[in-house]
C-alpha cells in the first residue's frame, strides 16, 4: 500500500497541474483575506474574523476531481491498474489517499498564506483579536475541509471518469443549487459536502451547524462517495 | 535451448456487448510459450476489446480468460508476468516519459533503475525528459513498450505495436519479440502490417467480426503454399486491391 501511495504521489507531483491549483488556491486565499478584512466593513466576533482566514474548499474538490477523472481522459487508469500487485480496489484508496495528502500540503500553503495576510489586516477591526486557540481552530477546520474535500473529489472523478462533466456539474451545485437550497432551508444545505465545507473553512458561520459537526457531516460524505467509487472501480471496466 | 511450451493465455468463449453493439461475439483460442502469436483481423472485428479481455481490463459479458491457468477476473496484476501495450500509449502529456515510467515502477515496486533500463532499450534514453505531450507517434508507441517490458515480464500482449514506428523500429522490435520467444516467453501481438508479421510470428490466430475464424502455425499456411496475407484475405471474405 505505501508503494502504491508513493506512485500515486508521484504522478500527482510530476505534472504543472498541481502547481496551477496552488497557485489559483493561495491567490484566492489572499484575495478573500483583503476582501473580508479590509472591503466587507467592521467585522465583529471570532466567527466573522476568522472568515477572513478561510480557504477555498471547493478548488481542492476540483483538483482531486481533475485527478481522478484525468486518469481515464489520459487512459493512465489502466497501465497502474496492470502493474500494482493489488486489486483495482486498493490502488483506486491508494490515489484518494494520494489526494489526502496533496490536499493537506495545498491546504497548508493556502492556509499559511491567509495567515500571513490576514491576521496582520484583522489587526485594524475592532474587538479582541483572535486567540491562538480560535487561530488553531481555524487552521485544523480548514486543513480538514481542504483534505476532506480533496478526497470527495477525487473520488466523485473515479465515479464520473470525466472532467469537464464533473467540473461543471461541482460549480454548478456550489454556486448555484446550494445557495438556492439554503436561502429556502438553511439547513438542509449545511448538510450537503458543500454547505459543510462551506461552514468548516469559515466562509459560512453563525449556522445551523457547530464546526465539529460540519466536519462530521463532510466526513461521513466523504466515506459515502469514496465507498461508492471504490465498489463501482471492482466492476467497471477500465478501458 | 529448448523449451516445454505450454498454453498460458487461453481465451474461452469470450464475448462482449456494449448495449445492442456485439464487439466480440465468442472468441475462443490459445496462446502458447516460447512463440509469437499474432492476432489479426480487420478493423472492428474485436481485436483490441479481446484483448482488453484476456488482460482483465474489461470484463467479459460472456467467457473466461485464463492467464497461466488462472482465470484472469481473479488474478492481481504483476508487472513480472505480464505485459501490456494497448492502444493509445496510455500517458499524461504534462508529464514526461521517464516520470511517467518512474510512477508505474514505483506502483510496481520496481527499482528505479528499471526505467533507465526500459528507456534505453526503446531507444527514448534522451527524449525521457520531455513531456509525452511532445511526443511524436513513434516515440508515443516506444514509451508505451517502455511501459509493457518494465518488468522484463514473462508475457507480453500487444496490440498494433509498429504503428508510428519507424524502419529501424520495426526491425528492433522483430529482433526484441523473437528473442521473448527464445527465451521460452509468450508473446501475442496484434497488428495490421502482415508481411512484417510474417517475419515475426510462429502461430496465427485470425479473428472477423467478433469470431476467431482460424488458429493454427504460420508454417501450416506456408506448407499450403498460402502467404499469411493471401491466408487472411481468405478467410477474412477480403480481397486484394
Amino acid at each position: 500500500m505505501i508503494a502504491l501511495l508513493r506512485g500515486e504521489l508521484v504522478k500527482t507531483l510530476s505534472t504543472r497541474t498541481l502547481l496551477a491549483f496552488l497557485i489559483g488556491g493561495v491567490g484566492f486565499s489572499l484575495l478573500n483575506a483583503v476582501l473580508v478584512a479590509v472591503a466587507s466593513g467592521t467585522l465583529r466576533g471570532a466567527s466573522q474574523k476568522a472568515e477572513a482566514l478561510s480557504t477555498l474548499p471547493i478548488l481542492l474538490m476540483v483538483w482531486g476531481l481533475v485527478g481522478a477523472a484525468g486518469e481515464h481522459r489520459h487512459r493512465t487508469a489502466a497501465p497502474a491498474a496492470l502493474v500494482a500487485r493489488r486489486g483495482r480496489a486498493t490502488l483506486l484508496l491508494a490515489r484518494l489517499a494520494a489526494y489526502g495528502v496533496t490536499g493537506l500540503g495545498l491546504g497548508t500553503v493556502m492556509t499559511g498564506a491567509s495567515l500571513a495576510l490576514g491576521l496582520p489586516l484583522l489587526r485594524d477591526q475592532p474587538g479582541p483579536d483572535l486567540d491562538l486557540a480560535q487561530i488553531g481552530t481555524v487552521v485544523a477546520a480548514n486543513l480538514a475541509a481542504c483534505v476532506l474535500s480533496a478526497i470527495m473529489g477525487a473520488a466523485i472523478g473515479a465515479l464520473i471518469r470525466n472532467q469537464i462533466v464533473g467540473v461543471v456539474v461541482l460549480l454548478v451545485l456550489n454556486f448555484a443549487v446550494i445557495p438556492l437550497v439554503a436561502g429556502a432551508q438553511e439547513g438542509l444545505a449545511n448538510l450537503t459536502p458543500f454547505g459543510a465545507s462551506s461552514i468548516l473553512s469559515g466562509m459560512t458561520h453563525d449556522t445551523t451547524l457547530s464546526i465539529a459537526a460540519a466536519g462530521a457531516v463532510l466526513a461521513a460524505w466523504t466515506v459515502i462517495v469514496a465507498g461508492g467509487a471504490l465498489t463501482s472501480e471492482r466492476r467497471r471496466d477500465l478501458a | 535451448m529448448t523449451h516445454r511450451h505450454t498454453q498460458v493465455l487461453v481465451a474461452d468463449g469470450l464475448a462482449k456487448r456494449y448495449g445492442r453493439v456485439t464487439a466480440v461475439a465468442d472468441m475462443s483460442f490459445t496462446v502458447r510459450s516460447g512463440a509469437v502469436t499474432g492476432f489479426f483481423g480487420p478493423n472492428g472485428a474485436g481485436k483490441t476489446t479481446a484483448l482488453k479481455m484476456l488482460v482483465g481490463l474489461a470484463r467479459p459479458t460472456a467467457g473466461r480468460a485464463f492467464i497461466n491457468g488462472a482465470p484472469v477476473d481473479s488474478m492481481i496484476p504483476d508487472a513480472r508476468v505480464i505485459g501490456v501495450y494497448i492502444e493509445p500509449c496510455g500517458a499524461h502529456p504534462g508529464r514526461s516519459g521517464r516520470a511517467h515510467l518512474r510512477t508505474l515502477a514505483t506502483l510496481a515496486g520496481l527499482p528505479r533503475a528499471r526505467v533507465d533500463e526500459v528507456l534505453t532499450t526503446v531507444g527514448l534514453d534522451e527524449a525521457g525528459r520531455r513531456r509525452v505531450g511532445k511526443y511524436s507517434m513513434g516515440m508515443r508507441q516506444r514509451l508505451g513498450l517502455a511501459v509493457a517490458l518494465l518488468g522484463d515480464p514473462q508475457i507480453l500482449v500487444l496490440d498494433e505495436p509498429v504503428n508510428g514506428l519507424d524502419p529501424r523500429g520495426i526491425a528492433w522490435l522483430r529482433t526484441l519479440l523473437r528473442e521473448q520467444a527464445a527465451l521460452g516467453r509468450t508473446v501475442l501481438l496484434s497488428s495490421h502490417v502482415l508481411s512484417e508479421a510474417a517475419q515475426t510470428v510462429d502461430d496465427v490466430v485470425v479473428v472477423d467480426q467478433g469470431r476467431v475464424v482460424h488458429q493454427g502455425a504460420l508454417s501450416d499456411l506456408e506448407g499450403r503454399g498460402e502467404s499469411l496475407e493471401l491466408a487472411y484475405f481468405n478467410l477474412t471474405g477480403g480481397t486484394q486491391s
